[in-house]
């Protein structure tokens, strides 16, 4: 009985310490670790949040290791890295680039470019592995890769739920499992799950993409339980869970119209720079923008009829029809003009 | 004007559900009828999956069991006939591939008739640290656990669109909605089943079709044998589960069209708290609580991985 008492009473104070760090972090904000010669694996590096991470982390000097499905927009992506660094490189002053002093030229940052379907397990190892012998061992570890079928559940063809599903969740075993072994053995590493607000509450059409990233979410909390239960200091773990970036994935969805200039889409680099400062000062979670916490919240402790009711009224119920409707034109156009 | 009307409307309607919600708590709801109607249990062979099915036996309906356990089923087909169902029909069915799903779907419509109330329970668990997991027991998991229901839903939810009628039922697990240490793709694929079972029901909503019920269950460690060897730490608090309350209140929920189950009922409290606390305070408050199986379950052979 006194056990328990005592363990409460400690409990108890380390709430209250948690409360205290926390207000001190909202007066003084916490510095972000560098990152500078770290080897940074970003998924889906093609377009939308993993170029812009790509980018974020050109800034800061990181080695990039960008996978891609679609060859074409990663090269993009690397080329754009290449330009940034180029960029950090060559400081010019007023009378034009400096010379003549002859300096040690910094650490000369470089980036890698693979092809990779992570919803492919083998391929996944395979590329990882190639990664290891040609680059080193991975320090930071983005999983960003997402697909989304864009189909009502019983219009969805089973291949596209099955697609959605292995890149969204099961690409982050594969990941995890190439690269942690060796981050948990140096203690030293962090890896960021890019997941979504549709992880921790539902909307109706994207039913494969609510599952996955649901998954994708529960694996991340449970794997940081376990991390943290190895008493790995060194390593730590960001979840990202923005609210719909304006990416292009879900063009077209859209909430009440009184209500959007108050929600509306989020600018990708916005969300991107809310991420960066989250990975960078070892934030557990980051949800943007700061309104999700509360509809989590809302969501754990209003009864489910309740949450329906604001859900229509905030037209969040059928936000993704148009979206999916802008889809099923898109794909009927095609087959028309292939004469299907 | 409009606006601000339903604005009003909504914040008016959203206090009397909660009003509503909270007298419930003291006044029971009313229960519907459910006689005749075909239910449909996979993993009927063991755990809950056979406790239910004696439930809703005795509720005079038409049985309908899927298992991958032959002798396992017909025990409960025999339990559940003693209880009283009408008719019991059992199948071997193996829900992680989705081809068998589909067949033995497809055999229950021809021979039985359209399943009015689905409940997808059949779940595994691997019961090791992730690093030590093979990855086909990931993979297992994730069809038996997750998958599955698509399957499922796709092959039994359009009846019950076009009928506006009928109920889906979701037996996850409180590890679907608080991680656990040492669940990695246990809390991954139970993730992924209440985000899936959530969706179709905010669909079904949408698109007018109230007549299809969801309830979605997850109960803590329940005491049939998957998680032998499992121990909680404060067990007034958070105990093991008995199999035969879980049913019942199970059976309850769906008559009375709940849907959310959280078992025991302090899980409310603490899938709230999660929701509003930091992260680390969170991780305290777990190791505080014993959710971890970590110390407990890695030594368990879950007869369930006889699979292979």
């Amino acid at each position: 009985m006194i056990i328990i008492a005592f363990e409460f009473l400690v409990v108890i104070l380390k709430v209250l310490w948690a409360f205290v760090t926390a207000g001190c972090k909202w007066v003084v904000r916490p510095k972000e670790k560098s990152v500078a010669g770290q080897v940074c694996v970003i998924t889906g590096a093609g377009s939308g949040l993993g170029r812009l991470f790509a980018k974020e982390f050109a800034r800061r000097r990181a080695i990039l290791v960008l996978w891609d499905i679609n060859s074409q927009s990663n090269e993009e992506t690397a080329e754009m890295v290449r330009q940034i660094y180029h960029e950090l490189d060559t400081p010019i002053t007023k009378d034009g680039p400096v010379g003549g002093v002859e300096e040690v030229p910094p650490f000369q940052p470089q980036v890698y470019t693979y092809v990779c379907d992570v919803g492919k397990r083998e391929n996944v190892y395979a590329t990882a592995e190639k990664v290891r012998r040609e680059v080193g061992n991975v320090d930071i570890l983005i999983n960003n890769a997402g697909v989304v079928s864009g189909h009502h559940l019983l219009e969805c063809p089973d291949e596209l739920i099955e697609r959605t599903m292995v890149v969204n969740c099961h690409a982050h075993f594969w990941t995890t499992k190439a690269f942690l072994p060796k981050m948990l053995e140096l203690n030293h590493g962090h890896i960021v799950t890019v997941a979504s607000s549709l992880g921790l509450f539902s909307t109706a059409g994207v039913e494969d993409y609510c599952a996955s990233k649901f998954g994708a979410i529960g694996f991340h909390e449970s794997l940081s339980h376990e991390i943290k239960a190895s008493e790995k200091e060194g390593i730590n773990m960001t979840l990202v869970c923005p609210y719909l970036v304006d990416t292009g994935m879900f063009k077209g969805c859209r909430i009440r119209k009184e209500i959007e200039p108050f929600l509306p889409p989020l600018k990708p680099e916005f969300c991107v720079k809310q991420s960066m400062r989250a990975i960078l000062t070892d934030q557990p979670m980051i949800c943007t923008p700061r309104i999700v916490y509360m509809v989590n919240f809302m969501k754990s402790i209003l009864p489910f009829e309740a949450i329906v009711c604001m859900y229509r009224f905030l037209g969040a119920d059928k936000c993704m029809y148009p979206f999916l409707a802008q889809r099923k034109e898109a794909m009927n156009n095609n087959e028309a003009k292939n004469g299907i | 004007m409009n606006f601000i009307l339903e604005t009003l409307q909504v914040l008016l309607m959203s206090i009397w559900y909660n009003l509503e919600s909270f007298v419930h708590l003291f006044v029971p709801r009313r229960r519907k009828n459910i006689e005749g109607e075909v239910v449909l249990i996979s993993g009927a062979g063991s755990g809950i999956g056979r406790l239910m099915a004696q439930e809703f036996a005795a509720l005079n309906t038409v049985l309908v069991l899927w298992d991958i356990n032959q002798e396992g089923m017909k025990e409960t087909a025999r339990l559940a006939k003693e209880s009283g169902a009408s008719r019991v029909h059992y199948y071997l069915c193996d829900c992680s591939d989705k081809n068998e799903v589909y067949r033995v779907a497809d055999q229950v419509k021809r021979e039985v008739g359209d399943v009015s109330i689905l409940v997808n329970n059949a779940g595994i668990v691997t019961g090791k640290k992730f690093m030590d997991s093979p990855d086909s027991l990931i993979e297992k998991t994730m069809e038996v656990n997750t998958m599955a229901h698509f399957w499922t839903y796709k092959a039994f939810l359009p009846a019950m669109i076009a009928n506006n009628h009928g109920h889906l039922v979701s037996i996850a697990s409180s590890a679907g909605l608080i991680s656990c240490n040492g669940l990695a793709d246990y809390c991954a694929s139970k993730f992924a089943a209440v985000g899936f079972a959530e969706s179709v029901g905010l669909e079904l909503l949408a698109t007018g079709k109230d007549g299809v019920k969801t309830t979605i269950v997850c109960p803590y460690f329940i005491n049939t044998g998957m998680f032998d060897g499992c121990q909680t730490k404060w067990p007034t608090m958070l105990p093991i589960l008995d199999p035969n309350y879980v049913a019942k209140k199970i059976i309850t929920a769906v008559l009375t069209d709940q849907v959310f189950l959280l078992l025991p009922k302090t899980m409310y409290l603490i899938t709230a708290l999660k929701t509003v606390l930091q992260w680390k305070l969170f991780s305290l408050f777990g190791s505080y609580l014993g959710l971890s199986v970590e110390v407990d379950c890695q030594t368990f052979p879950s007869r369930h991985l006889k699979l292979q």
